[in-house]
């Protein structure tokens, strides 16, 4: 990270730590837009990371992403600013979602939305943000559905859904974090048996594991963003995917557990991580697409290619 | 901590991929073996040409034989070799593990009278740490060396080194000092010379059919003074600087990669979708260890210390060499299977054991990051 983006993630985390808590959280769950968050975004300029003209690039959004991962931010940002960067306007909340037959389907927000963009194979269009059914993914998130209007099509020259595939895996990798701070700190607070359960080798153990998942899934999402724009950036892109996916699964049994009962309350608040990191990881390709796509990129190389390719991919 | 910082690996770096690939070619009659281990290939001949091309020791100063290059060079002169299935064992624990320690904590007299020789590629070590009643436990060492007019006097037994029946040195935990409350106190590390010292040298057959580690056992076995690595009692700091030495090169992520290659050729072009995915799998897996691992030379490079960060590539890189075979044989279900995937996969299987055991068993390691995680 170069120090204009270290800033901004600074400053991100400064903002969402401030405005971002479990009473919000709540709500956003009951269906009621963080308007508030929203508007301090816009006049932060943080609706316009990575569009044109604006001073940042895609990679400032998505260091961004990692914090509002961390915060469980109940915001579309990534699609947020996508819709600025591709229509070059300011003005609306826009937000985006995949085109199922007649429809554009899991759109975060897109009740809220002035403009949804829809991804479809042959590329994008646009659709006025109304009418749109209100629904959720597993983590209560607003998923909304529109039926496709005037089909106006989007020129654009990124790759809509791998960037929409590596926002979540940005925002897996913050949410990872807060799920192993959260787990180290109740572990080293919660005691049974006269002492802290994280005097217990067995849960010392299983914090390890939670920590060397987090580091390669961090890791992995470093990579696919450095990738930006370079012709490996699919191959990193699906590497990181594909390898945080299979943390979560991990990750969230091993949290879970160490938290015991407290933490499968509504009142805690691991589960508003815990369940944005099992709905995310189906978001854009589950483990089994991206690793297909990734098994098909080397199987070209062949058995001897193979090597050649890992290695030399920077 | 868990932030592996970017590293890239320098244009110099590829350019010695190549060179290294090309010497394998010329070696092609030797490669590839059926497995991709760092203990298992012990050839004289093979590792005396890699010294003669300056890819042993190839970090230290170049008074000592050294090439004074980076440890991003010396990660990717070890991972080609291993991926090719290179057979490396009988240079790999001196070039790793035993020469660094010298150069860190050795004598004038010692870095000048082993390290050329290691550099060369003619002379091998032995790890001298474990012993029949002391695996993970490794302070509770029994093995003494006291003083005894001009040297020490050794007695005791080393268990498990790998290769002590054939390679010329081994750097031993030895105590110099009875056993007090301080359990870490008055612990050593001596050099023994294997072939000329008197130590008794036992190989043990493992459960792969193979003859690598050994029993050694030392009665009144004198040494000159001279042996002592670095201050006398100064052995427990020692050992577990050259523990961190050893946790993130690719030895522990890439011991089962013959087993990818014979898949990958095994399913052929035309994969069947589950076959694809994975091999996806192990890829995205492989990948993300390749970048913490050399994250990790990186920070070497720069005069670090990653302790913690070592034990996580390890953590990570052996149970991925475990489930790396398993992917794959259910993947080839139902079709017949080659001859090489055979022998890959039967060679990997049988030494897989031995992964989480080697360097630090997988419950030392999580010990080892537990405690970086501030929670002993």
């Amino acid at each position: 990270m170069n120090d204009t983006t270290n800033l901004i993630a600074e400053s991100a985390e400064k903002m969402f730590s401030d405005l971002v808590n479990k009473a919000v959280l709540d709500k956003a769950e009951e269906g009621v837009f963080a308007d508030e968050i929203w508007r301090a975004i816009c006049a932060n300029g943080f609706d316009q990371l990575g569009v044109t003209g604006s001073g940042t690039g895609l990679a400032d959004l998505f260091h961004v992403l990692v914090v509002a991962g961390k915060h469980a931010l109940p915001l579309p940002l990534a699609e947020a600013c996508l819709v600025n960067r591709w229509l070059g306007s300011n003005e609306v909340f826009g937000s985006i979602g995949c085109v199922e037959a007649s429809q554009i389907v899991d759109v975060p927000w897109g009740r809220q939305a002035s403009v949804i963009i829809g991804i479809a194979p042959e590329g994008l269009v646009r659709n006025k943000g109304k009418n749109a059914r209100a629904g959720v993914n597993l983590a209560g998130e607003a998923r909304d559905s529109v039926e496709l209007d005037a089909q106006e099509s989007v020129a654009c020259i990124d790759d809509p859904f791998a960037l929409l595939t590596l926002s979540r895996v940005c925002l897996m990798a913050g949410a990872m974090q807060t799920v192993l701070d959260l787990t180290l700190r109740f572990a080293q607070e919660r005691e049974q048996f006269g002492r802290p359960i994280s005097k217990f080798q067995v849960i010392q153990h299983q914090l390890a594991v939670i920590a060397a998942e987090f580091a390669a899934s961090l890791k992995a999402a470093d990579a696919a963003v450095e990738a930006l724009g370079t012709d490996r950036f699919i191959t990193d892109l699906a590497i990181a995917k594909a390898r945080i996916g299979e943390a979560v699964g991990v990750v969230n049994e091993l949290a879970h557990q160490i938290h015991g009962a407290m933490g499968y309350t509504h009142e805690h608040q691991l589960h508003h991580f815990t369940r944005r990191l099992w709905a995310w990881r189906e978001e854009y390709g589950d483990e089994i697409y991206w690793q297909t796509r990734l098994g098909a990129i080397v199987v070209e190389q062949g058995g001897d290619g193979a090597w050649d390719y890992l290695a030399t991919s920077r | 901590m868990l932030t592996f910082d970017r590293a890239e690996l320098p244009a110099e770096a590829e350019t010695l991929r190549a060179e290294v690939r090309e010497f394998l070619k010329s070696n092609s009659a030797r490669l590839p073996r059926p497995n991709s281990d760092f203990t298992t290939g012990h050839d004289p001949a093979f590792s005396a040409q890699l010294g003669a091309r300056g890819w042993i020791g190839m970090t230290w100063p170049l008074e000592y034989g050294g090439r004074g290059r980076s440890f991003f060079e010396r990660y990717v002169v070890t991972e080609e070799l291993l991926a090719a299935g290179a057979p490396v064992s009988a240079h790999w624990i001196a070039d790793r593990q035993s020469g660094p320690l010298l150069l860190r904590y050795g004598s004038e007299q010692q870095k000048a009278a082993y390290l050329p020789g290691i550099t060369r590629g003619e002379s091998y070590f032995s790890i001298g740490m474990s012993e029949p009643n002391t695996g993970s436990d490794l302070a509770s060492v029994r093995t003494t060396a006291y003083r005894m007019g001009d040297g020490y006097l050794v007695n005791g037994t080393k268990l498990w080194s790998t290769d002590a029946h054939r390679n010329h040195y081994m750097v031993a935990l030895v105590r110099t000092e009875p056993a007090s409350d301080n359990r870490h106190a008055g612990l050593s590390q001596v050099l023994i010379d294997l072939k000329n010292d008197g130590a008794q040298v036992r190989p043990i057959r493992n459960m792969a059919g193979g003859e690598d580690f050994n029993e050694i056992v030392f009665t009144d076995v004198l040494i000159p003074e001279d042996r002592v690595v670095g201050n006398p009692g100064n052995g427990w700091e020692q050992v577990t600087s050259e523990l961190s030495y050893e946790r993130s090169g690719p030895e522990r992520f890439l011991s089962a990669y013959r087993v990818f290659v014979e898949f990958i050729k095994a399913v052929g072009k035309n994969p069947l979708p589950h076959q694809s995915a994975a091999i996806g799998r192990i890829t995205a897996h492989l990948a993300t260890l390749r970048r913490m691992s050399i994250s990790v030379a990186g920070m070497l490079e720069e005069g670090k210390t990653p302790a913690v960060e070592a034990a996580l590539v390890k953590e990570l890189g052996n149970n991925f060499e475990k489930l790396l075979p398993e992917i794959a044989r259910l993947a080839l279900s139902g079709s017949p299977p080659s001859e090489g995937f055979r022998q890959a996969m039967t060679d990997t299987l049988l030494l897989s054991p031995s992964f989480t055991l080697r360097g630090g068993t997988r419950e030392i390691l999580r010990g080892v990051i537990a405690r970086g995680l501030g929670l002993r």
